[in-house]
This record gives structure tokens, C-alpha cells and sequence, in this order.
């Protein structure tokens, strides 16, 4: 916008200089198609999230540390899974009764708009590792109905998926006896991009949210 | 029947059918906030459940076979198989043993009339009954 104003700034200058002045309406009839191409020609793209340093001349972004799962089929799962891959990821756990139930009908969504998208998958640790064992995940996969390629439940040491939380996704994560649950964590979906590098956090339980990351996949997927 | 008498029988009328309406919405408004805030993260806020983790409320085969078990596990929750709809559910549930003999009232009457069924309310004395019959686990 900056700049289309300082291109009419020129041209009612030029004009000026030619001596005479242009009525506002006709000015306006040339904003529109203008404002309609500059925005067409504009790129959108996500922002980088987390902290970045300087590398000599290059930046080096924040990306998800390495970890190493085990999935609903018994599949061992790190870093290599997702490689050459987008995922959304999330921490819930499957006796949740609050807002986890409320996150996978929303996770279900995510999964239902990207059938379609081979380089989209989908991450769920749970928090509670003691009660959902892999075979409880896989139970759990399979009530939802959905397929363990493009879905993986893990679950591993509890100290590592709560630090990767914390670390690696930002997200909350952590045991707590003062809720009824026993836990404490956060509703956030993170979208990760094809390099290990946070590029959106949402509410996944909020229905306008969740619409908005799907539209940031097909954001992503075209860089 | 002169114009008063009218007036005044079509009064008594209406107000006789807005008292049991108004007790309806009452108990069908308040039954939507409890259905919000302990049924409707599983359940869903349609009552379709979710896949065969949660089951269907709306319209749900179980609830009108089991009508008093069912307000027995609302409260004091349940665990094994069950068949809703043709489909086997088969995770623990957890009662809300907070809830009152009315407050159950008020969500049954909302999930048997929030969903395109139109039911009669469920009363204080349904749930009452049923509780009685309860045997907690």
C-alpha cells in the first residue's frame, strides 16, 4: 500500500508539472484494477515462529530438536518420518475429558482437508504415557477411523514429550493433580514446515481456528 | 358468551399453555448449558458423537431402550460394550455424580428434543425414580 501511494504521489506530481490537476474520481477509477493487481501479484507467505540467530550472513531459525516415538502400529517415529514433510502436531491424552475430545473432532477436520496431500501428516503425542500404551493409541486410532500413515499417535518417555513440548513446539505440557484430569496442556495445534520450522500455532478447539490453518497448509504447500 | 368472558377464558388458556411451555424452555435452556459444559466436549454439541470412541446421543437406540440405566451412568458413569445405533462402543465413561435429580431432568429433556425429535420433558420425578433404582459402581 506504501508503495502504491508513493507510485501516486509520482504520477500527481508528473502531472502537476504538466500542469493540470486530475479530478480525485478519476484517480479512484485508476486505484481499483491497480489495488486488484498489486494484491494478485503479492505472495502469501507464513511467518518463521520461534528464535533466530545470526550465522554470518545467514539466519538460522528455530527448529524441532530431535525425538524418537513409538506410534499406534509399534513404528518408531523421529525427526526422518516427517522428512520432506509438512505435519500438524498436537498433546492430548486418550482419557481426556475436556478439551482433548474437542481437539481430535478438530484434529478429524485437519485430517478429512488434507486426505488429498501426500506431504501432509499428522502428529498426537499423548501426555499421559503410563495409562495410553500403544495399545490403547491404536484402539483409540481406530475408534477414530483414521490411518496410521498419515496419523501417528506416539507415545515414549514422559520427560521427553514433555520437554519437546516445551522446547521444541512451545506448547504447555505438564502434569498437574490440581485439575480433574491430571494434567495440565495446551489446546495448540503447530504447523511444521518441510525444514523442522514452527510456522503457525492455533486453538484446536476453536472451529475458526482450525479453518484458518487449513488455509495456511495450502499456504505452505506452495512454497 | 359475551366479549369479556372471551377474553378472559382465551387469557386463562394461553397462560395455562405458556406455563408448561415456559417450564419446557426451562428446563430445555438450562439442560443446553449442562449439556455444553459436561456432555457435549465427547458427545459433541450436535450429539453425533465421534467416531466409535463417543456414541450418538441424537436419536440414540440405547438411551430410549435404557432410558434408566441411562441416567444412572449420567451420574455415576459406566464401562464395557455397548451398542448404539448398530455400532459397538466400548470406553470407559465417566459420571458427573454432581448432578441433580433436576439438573439430569434438564439435560435429558434437551437431548431428547435438541436434535429434530420432539419429546415430552422429562420430569423431576422420572430422574428421582431412577436414581432410586441406581445401583452405584
Amino acid at each position: 500500500m506504501k508503495k502504491y501511494m508513493k507510485e501516486m504521489k509520482l504520477f500527481w506530481n508528473d502531472h502537476q508539472v504538466a500542469g493540470y490537476r486530475l479530478p480525485i474520481s478519476y484517480c479512484l477509477l485508476l486505484a481499483v484494477p491497480f489495488l486488484f493487481f498489486s494484491c494478485s501479484l503479492k505472495k502469501e507467505k507464513l511467518p518463521i515462529l520461534g528464535q533466530r540467530e545470526m550465522n554470518g550472513n545467514d539466519t538460522v531459525y528455530h527448529t524441532v530438536a530431535p525425538f524418537r516415538f513409538v506410534d499406534q502400529d509399534s513404528a518408531i517415529v523421529t525427526n526422518a518420518t516427517f522428512n520432506n514433510k509438512i505435519y500438524v502436531t498436537d498433546f492430548f491424552f486418550t482419557s481426556c475429558r475436556t478439551i482433548c475430545p474437542v481437539m481430535k473432532s478438530q484434529m478429524l477436520r485437519v485430517y478429512e482437508a488434507t486426505k488429498n496431500m501426500p506431504d501432509v501428516l499428522l502428529l498426537s503425542h499423548t501426555i499421559d504415557p503410563e495409562y495410553d500404551t500403544v495399545a490403547l493409541l491404536h484402539d483409540f486410532a481406530d475408534r477414530l477411523g483414521v490411518e496410521s500413515k498419515r496419523w501417528h499417535f506416539v507415545t515414549g518417555a514422559k520427560d521427553s514429550i514433555y520437554k519437546i513440548a516445551q522446547t521444541s513446539y512451545f506448547a504447555v505440557a505438564m502434569e498437574d493433580k490440581t485439575e480433574p484430569d491430571g494434567f495440565i496442556h495446551s489446546g495448540a495445534f503447530m504447523l511444521i514446515d518441510k525444514h523442522g520450522r514452527i510456522r503457525g500455532k492455533y486453538d484446536g478447539t476453536k472451529e475458526e481456528e482450525v479453518n484458518r490453518l487449513i488455509g495456511d497448509i495450502k499456504i505452505l504447500r506452495q512454497e | 358468551m359475551n366479549c369479556l368472558q372471551w377474553v378472559v377464558a382465551s387469557g386463562l388458556l394461553m397462560c395455562c399453555c405458556t406455563s408448561k411451555d415456559m417450564k419446557f424452555q426451562q428446563y430445555f435452556a438450562q439442560g443446553q448449558n449442562l449439556y455444553e459444559t459436561h456432555c457435549s466436549n465427547c458427545h459433541q454439541k450436535n450429539g453425533q458423537g465421534l467416531g466409535r470412541l463417543y456414541p450418538p446421543l441424537a436419536g440414540s437406540d440405547y438411551l430410549k431402550n435404557n432410558f434408566e440405566a441411562s441416567i444412572c451412568l449420567m451420574k455415576y458413569g459406566t464401562s464395557g460394550e455397548i451398542s448404539v445405533k448398530g455400532i459397538q462402543f466400548n470406553k470407559p465413561m465417566p459420571g458427573v455424580p454432581s448432578l441433580t435429580e433436576l439438573e439430569l431432568a434438564e439435560i435429558l429433556t434437551y437431548i431428547t428434543n435438541a436434535w429434530g425429535e420432539e419429546h415430552e420433558m422429562i420430569t423431576l420425578e422420572q430422574t428421582s425414580q431412577a436414581l432410586k433404582n441406581c445401583t452405584p459402581p
